[in-house]
């Protein structure tokens, strides 16, 4: 009975947590118009957070994810400033996201340093190159085309509810997507059960003949080219770019990460549990601010509700 | 986890109003600035005496989680929303909040075919104010300084209003219309301009006035003429927005004569009132509402 209610709990507090939401606001909370709003709330984070995953299964993590949603939003910006078609604008930022990550994964597997000071110290760079190359502004208007501000705007019309139309969004999408295809990476191929070895023992994980050093370098360029592409949605969602919009994605994905982990049966990162913890997040902001619950306060109870299901979590896996 | 949640309903039970007045948002990103706690706090005041449930939302600095939290308004079908943030940059939730027909109002937000109205402060009235001081103080003549700044439109509207005040004045002559380097905050690059300017026009009484569309430029002036030891000349100094440092260089009595203060509080106030118009039905046809400015000089800089 214990067992299982550690095994469940988590999954048991994110219920409550919905049907709490569902009691309180019975009208508004669970509706289709309001779950969607949440998917595309949720969808930039969610991309963060699904590619955080691959390298957190190895016991590594990215702390440059933020700094690279924004510097990928500012390159595209630039580039349409330049006149860039979008495609070609949002393909070069992409671009300068698998550069990043390619460099992290020097970084940390081939060179031998800590994922924590070498993202941190490209976290910074990433930044900083964000500043220089849009001088510090913000780049918004005429300068961002309507083809690549409307995407965020559109979706999959789904019908008419209450007299306006309802649409599956297309951030949702791509971020359904995103999560699909780590999806299947992490759990359907050698190459996933490989980095989850890694993360399990990485001395035995070399020993078995896993070349680890290779592993961890690819898997960084997951992680970058997801916050290129976070930042890509953030840039596209607000119709604007500055050198500091995707930062706080960083935080809240790892977060995210580990509020997933305290729902899987061995504590291990998987990708759709942090789609789940993603969830929790999203639908907190959405209820609480529905709730009319000070943004402070909901601040500091989100950050309370991570520190109890994961610290719920720590404990039974010690009592184990 | 559930003894957590448990502890939130008490909380948010204790913290919810009965929803039967109005339920106005105020949404921004910038509520740790001080003039936006300005703007917030004459806006609460008014809606208290209107007796609507307010709800303020800071996204601290996010401009993404403002679509967001004007979309999750939209859910919970409030009467209104103000937003303080730019329009062009939340357009997804204006949409959102036109397409369920909740008005938007913008605190100095600036204007957007969604947005039912801006509240803010006359640009131009602010440029002409300082600017017929100058000429006033200076008697009608002599040789003015201006510092513009037309790459950003809310300065660049105060300059054309500085040009054509002083043009109206046939022996006043604009010796120079410097954009200073904004990269350092605006002092620095203004002093460096001012300096050569100085030592271009050494005589005493060459420089009868220096007009700035904002505060630095003046305070960059202004230390540039003290450091140069021709403080005692008589040169105007004017700037606009009255910030602090601004107003303690006026209050000193020195060079920096006049600047000109908004009322926030008084946007927040008249932002409430237009909120109150739209949701009477009343047809509200101006998209711009200005709040009267006030000019501050040595009477009143304290």
């Amino acid at each position: 009975m214990t067992a299982s209610l550690r095994r469940y709990g988590g999954v048991l507090g994110m219920v409550a947590i919905v049907a709490f939401f569902a009691l309180s606001l019975p009208d508004t909370f669970l509706t289709a118009r309001n779950l969607l709003n949440i998917t595309q709330q949720v969808s930039m984070l969610a991309v963060v957070a699904a590619t955080m995953t691959v390298v957190m299964v190895m016991g590594d993590f990215d702390l440059s994810v933020g700094a690279m949603a924004s510097l990928a939003g500012v390159v595209a910006g630039v580039l349409f400033v330049q006149g860039w078609p979008v495609p070609l604008a949002v393909g070069a930022a992409l671009a300068v996201g698998l550069v990043g990550g390619l460099l992290n994964g020097i970084l940390v597997s081939f060179v031998g340093i800590l994922p924590f000071v070498a993202t941190l110290a490209t976290l910074t760079i990433f930044s900083g190159t964000a500043f220089i190359i849009s001088d510090g502004r913000t780049i918004f208007g005429r300068d961002i085309p309507a083809s690549f501000s409307g995407f965020a705007r559109d979706g999959l019309a789904l019908g008419m509810v209450d007299g306006r139309s309802l649409a599956l969004p297309n951030l949702t999408l791509v971020a359904l997507g995103v999560v699909a295809l780590v999806w299947v990476v992490l759990e359907h191929t050698s190459y996933g059960r490989r980095l989850y070895a890694i993360g399990g023992n990485r001395e035995a994980a070399r020993l078995a003949g896993i070349r680890v050093v290779q592993l961890r370098f690819s898997a960084f360029a997951f992680t970058a080219v997801g916050a290129a592409m976070a930042g890509l949605m953030t840039a596209s969602r607000v119709a604007s770019a500055n050198p500091t919009q995707g930062d706080g994605l960083m935080l809240t994905g790892i977060a995210a990460v580990f509020l997933g982990m305290t729902l899987t049966r061995d504590g291990q990162p998987r990708v759709l549990a942090s789609l789940a913890g993603v969830m929790v997040l999203g639908v907190l902001d959405n209820g609480l601010t529905q709730m009319r619950v000070d943004s402070y306060l909901r601040e500091v109870m989100v950050g309370l509700i991570i520190l109890t299901s994961v610290g719920v979590s720590a404990l039974s896996q010690r009592r184990r | 986890m559930i003894r957590m949640t448990a502890c939130a309903m008490v909380t948010l039970t204790l913290g919810s109003v009965s929803a039967m007045a109005q339920d106005v948002a105020v949404i921004t990103p910038y509520l740790a600035q001080p003039g936006t706690q300005f703007y917030v706090d004459g806006f609460t005041a008014r809606a208290q005496e209107l007796g609507w449930n307010v709800n303020v939302i800071d996204t601290a600095g996010d401009v993404a989680a403002v679509i967001s939290r004007i979309e999750d308004m939209v859910t919970q079908g409030v009467d209104a929303i103000v937003i303080n943030v730019d329009p062009a940059q939340v357009g997804a939730g204006l949409q959102a909040a036109a397409d369920a027909g909740i008005p938007v109002v913008g605190m100095d937000a600036g204007s957007d075919p969604l947005v039912a109205a801006n509240i803010t402060s006359n640009g131009y009235a602010m440029a002409a104010e300082t600017a017929v001081y100058v000429a006033n103080r200076i008697g009608g003549q002599g040789n003015v300084v201006m510092f513009t700044f037309d790459p950003f439109p809310p300065v660049q509207v105060r300059g054309v209003i500085a040009d054509a005040v002083f043009a109206n004045f046939p022996d006043i002559t604009v010796l120079d219309r410097i954009t200073p380097d904004v990269s350092d905050g605006g002092i620095a690059g203004s002093r460096a301009a001012m300096e050569a300017l100085l030592a271009a026009n050494p005589a005493p009484g060459s420089i009868a006035a220096v007009w700035a569309a904002w505060d630095q430029p003046a305070l960059g002036a202004l230390q540039a003429i003290e450091a140069a030891g021709r403080a005692n000349e008589g040169i105007v100094i004017t700037g606009i927005d009255a910030n602090p440092q601004a107003r303690d260089a006026i209050a000193q009595g020195g060079n920096f004569e006049a600047s000109v203060a908004q009322d926030f509080v008084g946007i927040g106030t008249t932002a409430a009132d237009t909120v109150a118009r739209l949701l009477a039905g009343e047809p509200v046809v101006q998209r711009v509402i200005y709040v009267p400015t006030r000019l501050v000089t040595i009477a009143n800089a304290e």
